[in-house]
């Protein structure tokens, strides 16, 4: 193994002595960054989605509202995130004439796709909560969007929690194509390490390792949430 | 104070109330009993819309809750561009409008008279139904206490929030219902923690601290383990004899009887009678509360 030595040896000196450290931090700084914000932009359009999805269909304006929804859904859903990211920066951008850098762009992208998936997440959500639940705050003169807002959506967000974690695995790790419209994310910058090394076997060993430990700390960090939010449920 | 006018509701071909016409009066204690599917719950359901009624009309206080019936309002039909043809074709007007209304002739287009008329009523009759339901406190049978509160949010969280009382107000009215009912040391706690019995106080008292004019009460007990009925049934008789509005639900004749100034039965989508409680018990005159009182009290 004295040439997987000599390997370790030469990353240490590109990720060290040159500073390719730099280009880490900055790395995992945007992916956190695409990842967290795009989740945020995620859960508020998946919630707005997801409510015009159990309002009551006997309005017009719901059935309008509905319709553009699905269009979005499917749009979001039925295409790879690369190629919108793609569309988003080398066709919509130009056409608009305007100038977003690569991570406003990102980050954009990944909420809107975010929301077209947990738009179905926390309709499951919404609808797992009791309907008694809707109907007792209506009974009491509360509207429905105070009734959603207070009561459903909490108790809907504590049953989805598991699969909203897991919503923002998919996103971290989904973050790793950004590279694809040039942000600096995680990926970009080992890659940027092994070209300039003509070394690729440790810059993506290590960059498999942070992650999986990001993974891992979010797991932990979304198990953490689920306790507090269940202490409705636990009996004193 | 609460007036139901040619209510029908029908969910596709069945339907579960057939034109069904009924006053309750403030300070009347009207519990209703009847055959399950035979359209009792779904009748109170309808006086606070939590369903909507198909056709017909709720009226609360002067007010109307449910949507206009336009079947229920000659001087709109009059209006109506089929009522105008059907003059222009040489009918006299009253005669028409008495065709229409026979014949449920009205479209969903009838014309822009119509639809003024129809906005003006609206204007001079309606009220904003989640208006109507802050006096209309509504106890179901599953309890429906917010799970993600505690009992003293629950009790707080819509008077505060419709601004009907200040945060103080409003937590100084819940803990005096939480003394009455005994429960002020669970205050704090989540429902989930609360007995069957405990839970159903609290939601009777969570629509009290809207001060309401009346109240619904659909099956309060059924949910219940026996144990847990008598208390509280023990606080809807309170409440009763504080010259509380009501109109029930239930099964249990021994209470509805007792509590009752007027008892309605209702079967098949209609009121098949409605009488004192003596008369009712007693002597019944529909042979099918008959069949049912025999059936009842035997058990």
């Amino acid at each position: 193994m004295g040439g997987f030595d000599r390997k370790i040896q030469k990353f240490w000196t590109y990720f060290y002595e040159y500073g390719g450290y730099n280009d880490v931090l900055i790395g995992l700084r945007n992916t956190l960054l695409i990842a967290v914000i795009g989740l945020v932009i995620g859960v508020v359009i998946g919630t707005l989605i997801a409510a015009v999805r159990v309002m009551p269909k006997e309005k017009k304006a719901t059935g309008i509202l509905n319709s553009i929804c699905d269009v979005y859904v499917s749009f979001f859903r039925g295409t790879p995130m690369v190629v919108q990211l793609l569309l988003a920066y080398y066709v919509l951008l130009p056409l608009l004439g305007l100038n977003f850098s690569s991570l406003a762009v990102s980050i954009t992208v990944f909420g809107l796709n975010s929301g077209a998936y947990v738009s179905e997440i926390m309709r499951s959500g919404i609808q797992s909560v009791d309907p008694g639940q809707m109907e007792a705050g209506r009974a009491l003169g509360l509207n429905f969007v105070t009734t959603m807002t207070r009561i459903i959506v909490p108790q809907a967000v504590k049953n989805i929690l598991p699969t909203l974690g897991n919503e923002f695995i998919v996103l971290v790790k989904e973050t790793s194509i950004v590279s694809f419209v040039g942000t600096a994310d995680l990926y970009k910058a080992f890659n940027d390490m092994g070209t300039n090394s003509y070394e690729f076997m440790v810059p993506y060993i290590v960059m498999a390792l942070i992650y999986i430990v990001l993974v891992l700390v979010i797991t932990f960090m979304v198990k953490a949430l689920e306790r507090s939010l269940g202490k409705s449920d636990r009996r004193s | 104070m609460i007036d139901a006018v040619k209510l029908t509701k029908r969910y596709g071909e069945l339907t579960v109330l057939d034109e069904i016409t009924e006053h309750i009066s403030a300070g009347e204690k009207v519990v209703i009993v009847g055959p399950s599917g035979g359209g009792k719950s779904t009748f109170l359901r309808c006086l606070n819309c939590m369903e909507e009624p198909t056709s017909g009309e709720v009226i609360f206080d002067g007010k109307l809750v449910s949507y206009i019936d336009p079947y229920l309002h000659d001087d709109l039909i009059a209006v109506s561009a089929t009522c105008k043809k059907l003059v222009a074709n040489g009918m006299n007007k009253k005669d028409a409008v008495e065709k229409i209304k026979a014949e449920k002739l009205l479209r969903k287009n009838e014309g822009g008279e119509f639809k003024t008329a129809y906005k003006h009523l609206e204007k001079e009759i309606c009220i904003d139904l989640n208006i109507a339901r802050r006096d209309i406190g509504m106890v179901f049978q599953h309890f429906n206490l917010f799970n993600n509160l505690t009992v003293m949010e629950n009790l707080t969280l819509a008077p505060v929030h419709l601004k009907i009382k200040t945060k103080e107000e409003a937590e100084a009215k819940a803990t005096e219902l939480l003394h009455r009912i005994g429960l002020y040391d669970k205050k704090d706690v989540y429902p989930s923690t609360l007995s069957g019995g405990q839970k159903q106080r609290i939601a009777i008292i969570r629509a009290l601290a809207m001060d309401p004019k009346v109240m619904l009460f659909d099956e309060p007990t059924s949910a219940l383990d026996p144990e847990m009925v008598g208390e509280v049934l023990e606080l809807i008789k309170q409440l009763a004899n504080e010259g509380m509005t009501m109109v029930i639900v239930t099964h249990e004749m021994g209470f509805a009887r007792e509590v009752a100034t007027r008892m309605l039965f209702v079967a098949g989508g209609k009121i098949a009678e409605s009488a004192t409680p003596e008369e009712f018990f007693d002597h019944p005159k529909h042979p099918r509360l008959q069949e049912f009182l025999s059936k009842v009290i035997k058990n």
